[in-house]
């Protein structure tokens, strides 16, 4: 990737991370500029979900640091109530999507985009249901505005959720595998939405299983396996001329269908 | 049947009755402030406080109610606490179901997705903000349902307090079979007001039930 | 504040009488009720309705109306016909209302099983009455465990109740001595903590048994 002089938008040093014995993350370093698109691609296990997650704070990591434009996220430092404070805040400025999209079911879903503006933001009723219809009108499902997500289907969810997410105008967006719960005909609209989201240089993550729109969209893509980096480079170069034999074998697997 | 005996105890029973309501009602409501205050206690950082409360809770649940009415009651004056009857009915009762109660919030609370804890805190909610808008409203519907099943136990417990001698149904009952020398007649009436009373408690448990869980139906 | 627990280690033996009295109701309530609710159960599911629709009623009363009130009622009915006693009328009375609550869990259980197995053991050429009992009824039996060690858990703790109609358990035996010796507080707490021991083994007896009944289910 290049290297600019700007501060990154999203920064890891060292991130180790461990689940009981099991070291999941053995050090992980990364660097995201502004408006850069990033897939994390590997077999399940590989500590891909749990290095997004930590992003998060989702995850508690054990080692090293995390930086969202210059701030740290991580805090060993804060105890208690003062890193609640601090990580509130901080989560504001991410957007993360959940495989299993994680609506609120007992909330429209205008209500699901506007809950977060609202109530962190202060944002009045009026201006918050002109930003929840807007943003459901991006995702195409302004008609859904008063509908519960239990009348939607996976891929509207998805998107619903992808709405709530940018709601609070984050600076990044987080994908945790978004399209692994969906029906193959319903991946699609979900795809649309994030490419729509790349063209205007939103800075994002994402974890996926589609080879095929990881390297549409991305600017640069990691494999990962056994907690590590195994090899990242542009989305051209590591789907067409993988060069570690551990990304060759996983990318031989599962390139055999076009998604 | 003698019916005309029937009319004629009908209004002593009904007397007795609206007493089981009223104590009922007292020891439901005030149970559940202790139940809160158990499931806060049971969530705390401070060990000692989680243990205290689950000490509690072991032993009121592995006790009888009626031994425990019957410690308060008469046991209570030795340790300084002298409670009238009702009183003694209202307090025993709370702080009984209350321990029943916190199992039954705690259990509604767990019952939530744990995705939605962390899409709630992804977006920067505290935990507090997270229980409140996000996680309370989806336990409501089970709370209410659990805390109902938990209130017709009180009504039949309250029964219990007649051997202190309160003037609520079951006693009233007693010594109206005592009198009359008329058991089927007394407890029919007697059973009937029990089950008037508990399909009430059942009939505004499924109304509160239906306005918590609304988003479900839409 | 003084606590003097001396009366109570005197008036241990009659204690430990009572404690006597309590476990073997709670046997006698516990054999009772447990057979008793199956057969209640398979009546109510496989009879006409003449026959069934009254045991329904049965235990929907037996269920929607206090221990102590039906305890009364026995009691003062049943001893206005005949002349039994006392602890025949409380364990009648406690196997009844367990009983009524047993039947109801057992009714469920027999439902959720036979959805699937009545036709797949009728397929193999079972009768319906060797279905019901080969299969059927083991099944629903281990289902049931759970909530039938629960029930006698709570069972045993209103064996308490039964003092109200004279019934010798440690309730009732405590009562005269605390009437000689004025001290309630430490009789019932006793007596609670008694309670209390033989609740915390029934808790692990239920968990030995769940664990074991795990692998039938």
């Amino acid at each position: 990737m290049t290297q600019s002089t700007e501060t990154p938008m999203v920064e890891l040093k060292g991130v180790k991370k461990r689940f009981g014995d099991l070291e999941v993350l053995k050090g992980i370093d990364l660097r995201v500029d502004r408006g850069r698109i990033i897939s994390i691609i590997g077999p399940s296990g590989s500590g891909k979900s749990t290095l997004l997650r930590s992003i998060n704070n989702l995850e508690v990591i054990d080692e090293g640091s995390i930086l969202l434009d210059g701030a740290q996220v991580n805090r060993p430092d804060l105890k208690g109530l003062a890193f609640e404070r601090h990580i509130n805040h901080i989560r504001q400025n991410m957007g993360m999507v959940f495989q299993h999209f994680n609506l609120f079911p007992h909330l429209s879903t205008l209500e699901n985009v506007t809950l977060a503006p609202r109530k962190l933001k202060g944002m009045d009723a009026g201006s918050a249901r002109e930003l929840g219809m807007e943003l459901l009108e991006r995702v195409g499902l302004a008609d859904k505005a008063l509908s519960y997500p239990s009348s939607l289907s996976g891929g509207q969810k998805q998107r619903v959720a992808i709405a709530r997410a940018l709601a609070m105008q984050p600076k990044v967006m987080l994908f945790d595998e978004a399209t692994s719960a969906l029906d193959p005909e319903l991946v699609e609209e979900v795809n649309r939405v994030m490419k729509g989201l790349a063209e205007e240089h939103m800075t994002m993550l994402i974890v996926t299983h589609e080879m095929a729109f990881a390297r549409d969209v991305s600017d640069w893509a990691m494999f990962m396996d056994g907690g590590v980096v195994v090899e990242a480079n542009t989305p051209d170069h590591l789907f067409s001329h993988p060069e570690q034999e551990r990304t060759q074998h996983f990318l031989r697997k599962h390139l055999g269908a076009p998604a | 049947m003698d019916f005309n005996l029937m009319i004629e105890i009908t209004p002593l029973l009904v007397k007795a009755a609206w007493v089981t309501v009223d104590i009922s009602a007292r020891a439901l409501f005030f149970g559940f402030f202790i139940a809160s205050v158990l499931v806060f206690f049971r969530t705390s950082r401070i060990t000692p406080v989680r243990w205290l409360a689950r000490a509690y809770i072991s032993v009121v649940r592995g006790t009888p109610y009626f031994v425990q009415l019957l410690l308060v009651f008469y046991g209570g004056p030795a340790v300084g606490l002298r409670l009238d009857p009702f009183t003694c009915g209202v307090v025993v009762g709370a702080f009984n179901i209350g321990a029943y109660m916190s199992e039954a919030i705690r259990g509604a609370i767990e019952s939530v997705d744990s995705g939605q804890n962390e899409a709630s805190r992804s977006l920067g909610f505290g935990r507090l903000e997270t229980l409140q808008y996000i996680i309370l409203p989806q336990a409501a519907g089970l709370m209410i349902r659990s805390i109902g099943v938990l209130a017709i136990i009180l009504v039949k417990n309250s029964s219990l307090v007649s051997i202190i001698s309160v003037i609520e149904l079951t006693y009233q009952a007693q010594r109206l079979i005592g009198s009359t020398y008329k058991p089927l007649e007394v407890f029919t009436l007697s059973a009937l007001m029990y089950i008037v009373i508990i399909y009430a408690v059942m009939g505004i448990v499924e109304f509160l039930y239906r306005r918590a869980t609304r988003y479900t139906f839409l | 504040m003084e606590f003097d627990f001396s009366p109570v280690i005197e008036y241990f033996p009659t204690l430990l009488q009572g404690i006597g009295v309590t476990l073997l109701i709670g046997l006698a309530v516990a054999v009772m009720s447990v057979i008793g609710g199956q057969i209640v159960a398979v009546i109510t599911l496989y009879t006409r309705k003449v026959v069934n629709w009254p045991l329904r009623f049965f235990i929907w009363l037996f269920m929607t109306t206090p221990l102590l009130l039906q305890l009364y009622f026995l009691y003062f009915g049943l001893g206005e016909l005949i002349l039994i006693p006392a602890i025949v009328v409380g364990i009648l009375g406690l196997g009844f209302h367990y009983m009524a609550y047993n039947a109801d869990i057992f009714i469920a259980t027999i439902r959720s099983v036979s959805s699937g197995q009545y036709e797949a053991s009728r397929s193999l050429g079972f009768g319906h009455v060797r279905t019901l009992f080969y299969v059927i009824l083991p099944q629903a039996f281990y289902r049931a465990l759970p909530q039938l060690s629960n029930n006698m858990i709570i069972m045993v703790k209103d064996i308490s109740v039964l003092s109200a109609i004279g019934i010798g358990e440690m309730v009732y035996v405590s009562q005269y001595a605390i009437s000689v010796t004025f001290r309630p507080f430490e009789f019932y707490i006793t007596i609670a903590v008694i309670y209390y021991l033989i609740n915390l083994m029934m808790e692990a007896g239920q968990t030995w048994i769940e664990r074991r009944a795990a692998y039938r289910r």
